[in-house]
């Protein structure tokens, strides 16, 4: 039972097939999941010292005998290791390792190093001597300009020449493509009925109505599936600007965001659920705001102020009336109540009480003031760029916000976060599309190049590594400077949507 | 393990090839059947259950002696495994396997090695919750994906989201310049930067790798989200809205809110919630600007709300019929936010309660409370509930109070036999000469049992002052007839208190003659000579050992046992 993509002028079908988040999970961590972490972090570690120390260093010997019993153990129980590099996740044996606050720069090196060998998987079936991960790994660091699929060529003739045949290294699959394709359609789909979810949401308590509380659940629930799955598609659809649904798409957004980051920091599924509803749900005070106030465009009245500024107590009023037969929602009260005061208490509603700011409010709080300062709304006609908005969250101490959250964040979105418009220095205009995967690029984004050096605007245009070097090691293309893209007609959203 | 990257095979009219005979997997059905029975029907410690629960773990060994995973796809009707039915109920109820997850729209559920050792029964929780599930509680696909998987993986129709337009943006699309005009804005950038113009040289992305103190902060405040009492943090929420905002409509919804909170928190046994509701309730009826009278009497009086019989009557009956029960500091913290008059419900709670750990709980909240009331404690000694009354005094005595000797009195005069001997107790522990003067009428109580008590009560404590009653009683007629018991207890008593002055009549009774030559019953002889023991001196000792001799054993037994412990305070 597949879904059909919709076609202009046709209803929408109701029903898709969709694939549930991946098994990866679960209470106890498998066999598989832990041991093939240990194997990761292991080559990640014999790849470091390679590079740091001559070969007959202790350190490096350590390394690779480590490295070498670690996966001697894997196969002995598995009966084979293998060790499939797709997107930004690495697996192993089919199982998906999690990247998380202790692990994710040596994953990301590692995913580097196979993305930049065109290896998309490793097979183990027999014992791999320390000497011939040594021949192996000293063989994918040598520096090179070879497209990946030459390198990789390049890397087998040199293992064959060097005796070791124990490694078997394949070409990363077609299917990976298609997967990418097929995560962006369901991306969109979970975008816009989180969307449409979100709407009914507001709608409803505006009303003075109960809410729908599972179709809430199973949008949150739908979120953290795409995160946890791929996260750059539904990040990159962020950047659709609604004027007129600003708020509903603003709830999701921040959703989004506060999801993403939260699994940067390692939140587990339930937690990153937890999050992604406080996160959803951090506005809702708004719908007892008058709509004209809201939405007014000149500056508002002392009254006015105070009737927005009392968006977060009403939210927590508002929240009560969300409860099915369960609990009330009383993380997410209290994100509603926080999310503005800032990490000092300093901001609003002042507390009386004695409190300490919650981590799940820091998050929403850097989600949410990112989101709205890159935001047209009714009384900032002109959004702020995006990089300019993350300089500001990271160097002014006044907006309040967790500078290590704010850190977090920037690991997440880059400098120059999605949607980003930049000039390059090979006089290209580009999009900023995800952040590199690799932890010491954050200021080089994967990019998608959307002018010619003549000035022609294409669409959608090639998506580029800006960490990508010339033979004589300078990069292809370096940012100058980011810019307006009202300035060249391009809404931003377009390249993502 | 195979990872679902591919999409379902489409349709499952068509048979596929087998991998391997169908008949574990439909053996595997029928015991899946069975184990949701059992688990509808039994505890999990009924062996009928944990027959079924192994039978269905030892269902899967077969399977995976060919596979390490298999897939089940779902109709209204039927499961079918490689396009074969393999498990067939036509009835579309919450009795059917196959139509429980198709309604909820899961397709297709793989099922990997090791799912039997550790999330089959949360499987059947879950099903056994879906089938008492309201329309608008959680359904399978939410509760599957709460429940967290890591050895099932399953395939779904997502039936409760309706579709949605596609997303784009909003507004029309913004005006493009010409090609040129973009080639020359570009160039003019590159060769003239400007403020916002970012040096690569400067950037250093390291700043930007969490160290291992930042690292630990995190970690710190993820597991301090989770330890935080979210549900006293939202009640000082609603608490602080309270103080800030004086709009009556507000105040109103958070005094509404509050109170089914409270009530909430009570049926889920978070008694320090409560407890710190009713505190808080106070703080802010004294502290929050322009707050009416109306409003001081909704939000200040929960306590006294609470405390009320009736709520108070609800709180320890939910209590006793609980199976999660609140720690000792939480009930007692409740307990002394509670109004004094609270108490007299408590005390008429505790003979009732069944759960003997739930009396063990209240008893000593109860205790705090007296404690800090004993003026009411003292007033309930009057109740007319006498379960009420024997409790106060019960409390009052182990608090020693003195103020409830006059009404601890008052019973003694006019209760029931029970009531009157719970005075006795009272009185005699509270042990003041007030409470032991009131005691001395009760040795001439109509009850034997109370009589005994209190002529203990008093010769134990030496009371002088009923020497008088207690010299008549012992030498009159009506202890004669009293059993041995009562005789000893007030010879005993009189033995203590009577010194030297008692010894003429004690000896005469244990060694003196009638005038035929007679010799008192024995009984009262052995009487007189335990009371010999107790008044001690030479000469008592001298009165005992003549009659040491004696041939009867009673009296015998009782002089030996006299001269051995003997002494005033034996």
């Amino acid at each position: 039972m597949t879904g059909t993509p919709p076609t202009a002028g046709t209803p929408t079908p109701r029903r898709t097939v969709s694939i549930a988040a991946p098994v990866g999970e679960g209470a106890i961590d498998s066999f598989v999941r832990q041991k093939g972490r240990g194997v990761i972090l292991a080559l990640y570690t014999a790849l470091r010292s390679i590079k740091l120390y001559p070969l007959e260093n202790s350190a490096v010997q350590k390394a690779l005998a480590d490295l070498a019993a670690l996966a001697q153990e894997f196969v002995a129980s598995e009966h084979e290791l293998d060790v499939r590099v797709s997107g930004e996740f690495i697996f192993v044996n089919a199982t998906r390792l999690r990247l998380d606050l202790d692990n994710y720069a040596s994953f990301s090196h590692v995913l580097s190093v196979f993305r930049v060998c065109g290896i998309g998987t490793m097979h183990v079936a027999d014992v791999v001597t320390a000497r011939d991960w040594q021949v192996f790994l000293t063989i994918v660091q040598v520096p090179t300009s070879l497209e990946p699929h030459d390198r990789l060529t390049e890397v087998l003739a040199k293992l064959d020449a060097a005796g070791v045949r124990t490694l078997a290294l394949t070409p990363p699959s077609d299917d990976d493509g298609e997967d990418r394709e097929r995560a962006k359609e369901r991306a969109k789909k979970t975008y816009t009925q989180s969307v449409t979810v979100t709407k009914d949401l507001m709608t409803s308590v505006r009303m003075g109505k109960s809410p729908n509380i599972k179709k809430i659940k199973r949008v949150v629930q739908g979120i953290v599936d795409q995160i946890l799955n791929e996260e750059t598609s539904l990040i990159g659809l962020t950047t659709i600007r609604d004027y007129d649904e600003y708020t509903f798409t603003h709830s999701v957004n921040v959703c989004i965001f506060s999801v993403a980051l939260g699994k940067r920091l390692g939140l587990t599924k339930l937690q990153l659920y937890d999050l992604g509803m406080a996160a959803l749900f951090h506005d809702i005070g708004k719908s007892r705001v008058p709509v004209d106030v809201l939405n007014k465009t000149g500056s508002l009245t002392e009254i006015e102020w105070r009737q927005i500024a009392a968006h977060p107590w009403l939210g927590v009023l508002a929240l009560f009336q969300i409860r099915g037969t369960q609990e009330y929602p009383y993380r997410s009260m209290v994100v509603a109540i926080e999310h503005h005061m800032k990490a000092d208490l300093t901001g609003y509603p002042k507390p009386i009480r004695p409190r300490q700011m919650s981590m799940y409010s820091k998050i929403v709080a850097a989600a949410d003031g990112f989101d709205a300062a890159t935001s047209r709304r009714a009384y900032q006609t002109v959004p702020i760029n995006p990089a300019e908005v993350m300089r500001e969250m990271r160097d002014n101490p006044r907006r309040g916000m967790d500078p290590i959250v704010v850190k977090a964040f920037i690991n997440l979105t880059g400098i120059y976060p999605p949607g980003t418009l930049v000039v390059l220095d090979t006089f290209e205009l580009g999009i900023v599309h995800a952040v590199n995967p690799l932890p010491e690029m954050l200021a080089r984004p994967l990019t998608r190049v959307i002018s010619d050096p003549m000035g022609n605007l294409v669409h959608p245009g090639e998506i580029v590594d800006l960490a990508d070097r010339n033979p004589d090691g300078t990069y292809l293309r370096t940012i100058i400077k980011t810019e307006n893209p009202e300035r060249y007609g391009i809404r931003v959203s377009d390249y993502f949507v | 393990m195979t990872l679902p990257t591919a999409t379902p095979p489409a349709g499952d009219t068509g048979q596929q090839e087998l991998p391997f005979p169908p008949g574990p997997i439909e053996a595997l059905l029928q015991l899946f059947v069975k184990a949701v029975r059992a688990h509808q029907l039994y505890m999990p410690n009924n062996p009928v259950y944990k027959g079924a629960i192994d039978a269905m773990r030892a269902g899967f060994a077969p399977i995976w002696q060919h596979a390490e995973e298999f897939a089940l796809r779902f109709t209204e009707t039927e499961i079918r495994w490689h396009g074969r039915p393999v498990l067939v109920e036509a009835s579309k109820s919450s009795d059917s396997l196959p139509w429980t997850f198709f309604k909820d729209g899961v397709r297709e559920v793989t099922f990997a090695k090791g799912f039997e050792e550790t999330e089959l029964v949360k499987l059947l929780e879950i099903l056994q919750r879906l089938r008492k599930a309201a329309p608008d509680e959680d359904d399978l696909l939410t509760m599957l994906w709460e429940a967290d998987y890591a050895f099932l993986r399953y395939r779904y129709v997502d039936l409760g989201v309706e579709a949605a337009p596609p997303a784009q943006d909003g507004g029309a699309p913004p005006e493009k310049p010409a090609a040129e005009q973009v080639q020359a804005s570009v160039r003019a950038q590159i060769e003239d930067p400007r403020a916002d113009v970012v040096n690569m040289q400067d950037f250093d992305a390291t700043l930007y790798f969490l160290d291992e103190k930042e690292l630990d902060y995190l970690r710190r405040e993820i597991d301090r989200e989770y330890q935080s009492d979210l549900r006293g943090n939202v009640i000082a929420i609603l608490f602080d809205i309270y103080e800030h905002q004086t709009a009556p409509e507000v105040r109103e919804e958070i005094s509404e809110l509050l109170e089914t909170l409270m009530l909430l928190l009570l049926s889920a046994n978070h008694f320090s919630n409560v407890a710190y509701i009713l505190s808080e309730s106070q703080v802010v009826v004294r502290r929050a600007a322009d707050i009416t009278p109306e409003q001081r009497g909704r939000v200040g009086m929960l306590p006294e709300r609470l405390s009320a019989p009736q709520p108070l009557s609800q709180l320890l009956q939910g209590l006793d019929e609980s199976a999660d029960l609140p720690s000792q500091n939480e009930l007692t913290e409740l307990v002394q936010r509670l109004q004094p008059a609270s108490l007299g419900t408590i005390f008429s709670w505790l003979p009732k309660l069944q759960n003997q750990r739930v009396r063990a709980l209240v008893q000593q909240a109860a205790d705090r409370l007296a404690t800090g009331n004993t003026g009411e404690l003292v007033r309930l000694i009057s109740a007319p509930d006498r379960g009420v009354a024997m409790e106060a005094m019960r409390r009052s005595a182990g608090l020693k109070t003195q103020a409830g000797v006059v009404p601890i009195a008052r019973v003694l005069a006019g209760g029931d036999v029970e009531l009157r001997q719970a005075a006795v107790a009272a009185l005699s522990e509270i042990g003041s000469g007030g409470a032991l003067q009131a005691l001395e009428r009760a040795i001439e109580d109509p009850d034997r049992d109370v009589r005994v008590a209190a002529v203990r009560a008093l010769g134990s404590r030496s009371h002088h002052g009923v020497l008088g009653r207690l010299d008549a009683t012992v030498k009159g007629k009506a202890l004669r007839a009293a059993d041995l018991t009562e005789k000893m207890a007030f010879f005993e008593a009189f033995g203590a208190l009577c010194g030297e002055a008692g010894l003429p009549y004690l000896d005469g009774l244990l060694n003196g003659k009638s005038m035929f030559g007679r010799r008192e019953d024995p009984e009262l002889r052995a009487c007189a000579a335990i009371a010999l023991g107790k008044v001690g001196g030479r000469k008592a000792q001298e009165s005992l050992q003549r009659a040491s001799g004696q041939k009867d054993v009673v009296v015998r037994n009782a002089v030996n046992r006299a001269l051995r412990t003997g002494g005033p305070n034996s």
